[in-house]
């Protein structure tokens, strides 16, 4: 018989990603058959639950406690395991990291060794960012600010200093940026090119970046200002600068912004300013706000539009007119070519099944989705990041009826890494979704690039396995949507991501927005008027 | 343009990382220039002291 043993280590602290790495060295011990260590968090509680890893003793454990969770079938390899594990908790956390030749403790030592620093990224506790921003902003340095739960008035204290000083500030919670084709946390290796990117959205930056390079066109820089800089608190600093900059750089012939939904004043703000103050080609993304049309004389020079794949679509036609056709054919699908694939997919589904389930680890890409869903499927798309604030799940961790989940989101992270990194939320979930015998479709992206999973496919291909094996043991068929956020030249190669995809039985598809209007379709059957789908069709994926 | 941004836009980066040592590793993968800070949370009584002595100065 199985046996579980929580041990918990009061008031002791590792980071979630340290954790993570641990516990996939203690799963490979002998005697191991599962085994989890985390802090205390209700998050992580709920977690190691739902794997049947909680025991009494582990409920007990706060937040501010580590959580020790084995299972094993021989317990007298139990003290054997604990106290291995004991001292692997004890070791220099360098230790666990073989690429780190020596690190500094101190932002003075580590400056002296590396003289010319130009950039500093920066992910600590957001309440600690401001003594040590200011440190790197008085030596003159350029900051990518990943930490969130920067207190705004910190954020907007940095920025306007920054910004006087012609200094950048890129975040807080800036997952993604591209400084010189380097990637910097969250980012793809694209290529190079004449494209500008600004961004308030950081799947945001990854997808278009990434739908830019399938089609063989690069960036010249990308720079993600974090999403409060659009709002009225902060007032857009740091989008008009980075705006500013693009246009005065060179190398930059044409500039897109793109942007969760910004506060109406800031957007006037940006608006105007790329009215009236720039003299190059934009393409403009605000998600979620209604549609922005500039005056008549600029109508040639800026372009708005509600989705990143059309936004995408016509920056490749303004840069690349010759082979847009071409281009357009890798990443889109015509209507009657995705009506005809939604129909052979929807063929053997019961009747019954009829909702949708979006996995997503991309908030950006997750929003994108839900704009796409309102217009197709209607008002009733549950979510923990709804569009609309009546349908909020009242349980994250329960899907109801169309649900559409960002497993990033603060409920699902608080004490363990992003679902980006670490897949055990989505796998659980999956799995709880592909049970429900209404569930028609599910779809998931997996974002590739520095920072992310090593093997985001391979990680989910067992869960993906087991969804089907459930679904056919009750006699139905469940259809699983993908879409790979990546490029060749990541370490993850978007190829073989893709390619494992497809012998799993998921169905691909190169942008997001294709993906969330084809299961769109999947779960109506097909069943729109030609008018409304036409129209949504033109608004969401073509220019 | 700043002269601060024509520079970090036309120079390889050189990066100091102050937190999660992931970024470090890949940042040097790419074949950057960077240093690891291991940043550690000031010690809570140093933080009041620190407040006392503000006051008191």
């Amino acid at each position: 018989m199985d046996i579980v043993k929580n041990i918990v280590k009061v008031n002791f602290f590792r980071d979630s990603l340290q954790l993570m790495q641990l516990s996939e060295e203690v799963k490979k011990m002998d005697g191991v058959l599962d085994a989890a260590i985390v802090m205390g968090t209700a998050t992580n509680k709920e977690i190691l639950e739902k794997l049947n890893l909680l025991t009494d003793e582990g409920k007990k454990a706060t937040s501010n406690d580590l959580i020790l969770a084995i299972r094993t079938r021989d317990e007298s390899l139990l003290p054997k395991i604990i106290s291995t594990v004991e001292d692997m908790l004890m070791k220099p956390l360098t230790s666990l990291q073989p690429s780190l030749d020596r690190a500094y403790y101190t932002i003075e030592s580590a400056l002296e060794a590396l003289p010319d620093t130009n950039l500093a990224v920066i992910s600590i506790p957001g309440q600690y960012v401001k003594e040590v921003a200011l440190k790197i902003l008085e030596r003159g340095i350029h900051i990518h600010l990943f930490s969130d739960h920067v207190p705004i008035e910190d954020e907007v204290e940095l920025k306007k200093y920054a910004s006087e000083r012609g200094l950048l500030v890129l975040g807080p919670g800036a997952g993604t940026s591209i400084i010189n084709g380097k990637a910097i946390a969250f980012a793809n290796k694209v290529r190079r090119g004449p494209i500008g990117i600004v961004a308030a959205a950081g799947t945001g930056l990854q997808e278009v970046s990434v739908i830019l390079d399938r089609v063989g066109l690069g960036v010249s820089q990308g720079l993600g200002v974090g999403g409060n800089d659009v709002k009225e608190s902060v007032g857009g600093i740091m989008t008009l600068d980075c705006i500013k900059y693009l246009e005065e750089d060179e190398e930059t012939k044409s500039i897109m912004v793109i942007s969760k939904p910004p506060d109406e004043s800031v957007l006037k703000k940006i608006i105007r300013f790329i009215e009236e103050e720039t003299r190059k080609p934009y393409v403009l993304c605000f998600l979620g706000v209604k549609k922005y049309t500039p005056p008549k004389r600029l109508a040639k020079r800026i372009h708005s539009f509600r989705t990143l794949h059309s936004a995408v679509l016509d920056m490749i036609k303004l840069t690349d007119p010759e082979r847009f056709k071409d281009s357009k054919a890798k990443i889109s699908l015509k209507l009657s070519e995705l009506k005809k694939l939604c129909n052979m997919l929807s063929k053997n589904l019961k009747p019954n099944q009829r909702y949708l389930r979006a996995l997503y680890t991309g908030g950006t890409l997750m929003y994108e989705s839900l704009l796409i869903y309102r217009e197709i499927i209607g008002k009733d798309v549950y979510s923990n990041a709804p569009l609309d604030p009546r349908y909020k799940l009242e349980d994250s961790y329960k899907s109801y009826m169309h649900s559409v989940i960002d497993l990033g989101e603060e409920e699902f992270t608080a004490g363990r890494a992003h679902p980006m990194i670490d897949p055990t939320i989505r796998k659980i979930r999956l799995i709880e979704e592909a049970k429900d015998p209404e569930v028609a479709v599910i779809t998931m992206d997996f974002v590739l690039g520095y920072g992310a999973h090593p093997d985001p496919v391979g990680a989910m291909q067992e869960a993906i396995i087991e969804a089907k094996r459930l679904a056919e043991k009750d006699s139905r068929n469940i259809i699983i949507m993908g879409h790979v956020c990546g490029t060749e030249a990541d370490p993850q190669n978007s190829s073989i991501q893709e390619e494992k995809l497809k012998s799993l039985g998921v169905t691909i598809f190169p942008t997001n927005a294709l993906m969330a209007f084809a299961s769109a379709l999947v779960a109506k059957r097909c069943k729109i008027s030609d008018e409304k789908l036409k129209k949504a069709y033109k608004v969401f994926l073509d220019v | 343009m700043s002269d601060k941004v024509k520079k970090l836009f036309r120079e390889e980066p050189k990066i100091v990382n102050i937190g999660l040592e992931i970024f470090y590793s890949s940042l040097k993968d790419q074949g950057i220039e960077v240093v690891q800070v291991n940043w550690q949370p000031p010690p809570s009584i140093e933080k009041r002291l620190k407040e006392k002595l503000d006051k008191i100065l």
